[in-house]
């Protein structure tokens, strides 16, 4: 899976590649918007992360070249400004998704997981993750060859986690990722406290225990092993 | 009062005070100098006489019986008035008469007073002419002034009614300095190239501000978008995974970061919405009770932890508001968050929707303070809260923004606080 990372500010471009080769994509970068124009222009991608505010043009103009050449790849949109306006005219350009900074590399993993399965995958992609067997397209969950049935929350809830696997993430990540980014950081635990519980509580009862490890006062962890 | 007006109003003022004072005075000086003719002329004719009568000749007999008066008896002497009956006109007429004794021609003969008289008629006549024609020369003054200062405002003062309008509708958001032209009086022209200069420094000092709003979100975001993604890929440490007391520092680090990301977003808003800088084409029209069914189906979760009841009520069809969608989202999530967070377990918020107004109405502990101060910014109920307390600030930002009223109200009856805004 080959990405081009296009920001600016090499303190964040860095540990985006760091989080985006750990998770096993081909990562190429642009730190500006001439080399991003080239690359677009000369390579193929699966998905284009493009950063608004570049030192030499407006991201908004890779977007528009990218759509006008047709080109295959998924675009997700980095914006540090105000989200309020960039983010209707990102949508409009044809851009898949954004995120507005400050994100969390998690919700960045699982956006990502998300816009590549629609767009190439089409219903023949599944997760499998231990005894987990997921069929995105479906929203039909397994464990150990059983149906698990899942409220809408609980499976988006899942599918992030699977996203993420082994990675810490934070209640405010998850609260943010499930109820849009307006939740207050100080009320994080009680947006996720219900799911959560039962999300355990069904994977507990289908045998899959302990796959979800706790870390007290900090978040919650998918557990590999 | 109209600057015209007022001076309109001096300036007959003393036009009517010395046209009095002038009429008077050529009253009296007309009057003087007519009198002074008639007497000079009576004076003439008594030397006559006492010359003729001194060479011996007769009195000569007068044109008319009235301007020559003989009588025996002693009479008072010199000048002095008198009114006689015209026979013509049966009026009595004013005379100036003159009295003066004749010597007798002989020694033995008695002297005689004789009185000689001149009719003012003409005078008075004259006097009247010169009073009437000055009243119509005021009257036809007066009217031009107030007719020419009415052209006046019309044609010399449009250049100042011109840089009024324009200053009415002036909007220092369209970023465009006045640009007013020079008028050919020096006084407005001086007065619009002020006017430029200022809304041109005016204009550079707001996008300057503009600017740095912008510049101020966008430097310091990144920074603490890299700081919160450091934290983030620290967390990842194996090293921290093992040791909860490590991860929860760099956690609270990492919530500390979230915390003032979130501030700084809000102040970001708030300066924005003061700055007027939602451009009005980004409104669209926003269903709000749509809106508010999503809003609501977020803050499920909140709901459920809060032991809190919701009930919506939303009076179809809704004609829909413009508005900037990121606003209207706001809005709606600062009120209802607003309701949830101030309430207490098993309590209730109970939402009406209808095209007048928004009521939220929630049950929860009765406050202190002023209710006005709620809205200001960083007020807390509770100062160990770990939320700015920005939310009630925004919302009011937002509705005098759309110049929607937006209001306070708490009811005793079951601690029930009202927060209502008004569409129109």
């Amino acid at each position: 899976m080959k990405l081009l990372l296009v920001e600016d500010e090499e303190a964040l471009r860095l540990t985006l590649v760091d989080s985006l080769r750990q998770g096993g994509y081909v990562v190429e970068v642009a730190a500006n918007f001439t080399q991003a124009y080239e690359k677009i222009k000369l390579y193929q991608y699966d998905c284009v992360l493009v950063d608004l505010t570049l030192p030499d043009g407006d991201g908004l103009d890779l977007v528009r070249t990218l759509k006008a050449d047709g080109s295959p790849a998924g675009v997700l949109v980095l914006t540090a400004r105000d989200g309020l306006d960039d983010r209707v005219q990102g949508l409009d350009l044809g851009a898949d998704d954004y995120l507005v900074k400050p994100f969390h590399l998690s919700e960045l993993n699982a956006r990502l997981r998300a816009l590549l399965r629609r767009r190439q995958f089409q219903g023949q992609h599944h997760i499998v993750f231990r005894d987990l067997l997921v069929w995105p397209e479906l929203a039909e969950v397994y464990v150990s060859g059983a149906p698990l049935t899942l409220t809408r929350k609980e499976y988006d809830l899942l599918l992030y986690f699977l996203a993420n696997p082994g990675r810490l993430l934070t209640k405010e990540a998850v609260a943010e990722h499930l109820c849009g980014d307006q939740v207050d950081a100080a009320d994080s635990f009680d947006f996720i406290y219900t799911h959560m519980k039962n999300l355990r509580k069904k994977l507990q009862e289908k045998g899959a225990d302990g796959y979800i490890r706790t870390l007290y006062g900090v978040g919650y962890k998918l557990s590999t092993e | 009062m109209k600057l015209l007006a007022a001076t309109t109003r001096y300036y007959l003022r003393l036009t009517v005070g010395l046209f009095a004072l002038a009429s008077g005075l050529l009253y009296l000086g007309f009057d003087w100098a007519l009198r002074n003719e008639v007497e000079e002329l009576l004076y003439n004719r008594q030397l006559h006489i006492q010359k003729q009568v001194a060479r011996g000749l007769a009195l000569p007999a007068p044109a008319f019986a009235d301007n020559l008066d003989r009588s025996r008896r002693p009479q008072p002497l010199g000048f002095s008035d008198t009114l006689l009956l015209d026979p013509v006109e049966d009026e009595l007429v004013p005379y100036r008469q003159l009295t003066f004794r004749l010597p007798p021609a002989k020694a033995a003969s008695a002297p005689e007073w004789v009185t000689l008289r001149k009719s003012l008629v003409e005078t008075e006549d004259v006097l009247g002419v010169v009073v009437g024609v000055l009243v119509v020369v005021l009257a036809l003054l007066l009217g031009g002034v107030v007719a020419l200062n009415h052209w006046l405002a019309r044609r010399l003062w449009a250049p100042f009614q011109h840089t009024l309008a324009t200053l009415r509708g002036y909007d220092l958001q369209r970023h465009q300095p006045l640009a007013l032209p020079t008028p050919t009086i020096d006084e407005f022209g001086e007065l619009n190239q002020a006017l430029n200069t200022l809304s041109e420094r005016l204009v550079r000092d707001y996008e300057s501000l503009r600017q740095f709003t912008e510049n101020a979100a966008h430097e310091t975001q990144t920074p603490l978008a890299i700081i919160q993604a450091k934290l983030e890929q620290l967390l990842q440490a194996p090293a921290l995974q093992d040791d909860e007391q490590l991860a929860t520092l760099v956690g609270d680090a990492w919530s500390g970061t979230q915390r003032l990301s979130r501030l700084h977003q809000s102040l970001t808003l708030l300066t924005r919405l003061e700055n007027h800088q939602f451009a009005p084409a980004q409104a669209v029209p926003v269903q709000l009770d749509q809106l508010l069914r999503d809003r609501v189906a977020l803050l499920e979760p909140l709901l459920e932890a809060r032991q809190v009841l919701l009930t919506l009520h939303a009076d179809p069809p809704l004609p829909p508001l413009v508005l900037h969608p990121g606003l209207a989202d706001s809005l709606l999530q600062n009120l209802l968050h607003n309701a949830i967070k101030h309430n207490h377990p098993g309590g209730r918020v109970d939402v009406l929707l209808n095209r007048r107004m928004l009521e939220i109405s929630n049950t929860g502990p009765a406050l202190t303070g002023d209710p006005a101060q709620f809205f200001e910014r960083f007020r807390k109920h509770n100062a160990a809260s770990d939320s700015p307390g920005l939310g009630l600030s925004i919302a009011q930002h937002i509705c005098a923004y759309y110049g929607f009223g937006i209001e306070y109200a708490f009811t005793q009856v079951g601690n029930r606080h009202t927060l209502r805004v008004q569409f129109t």
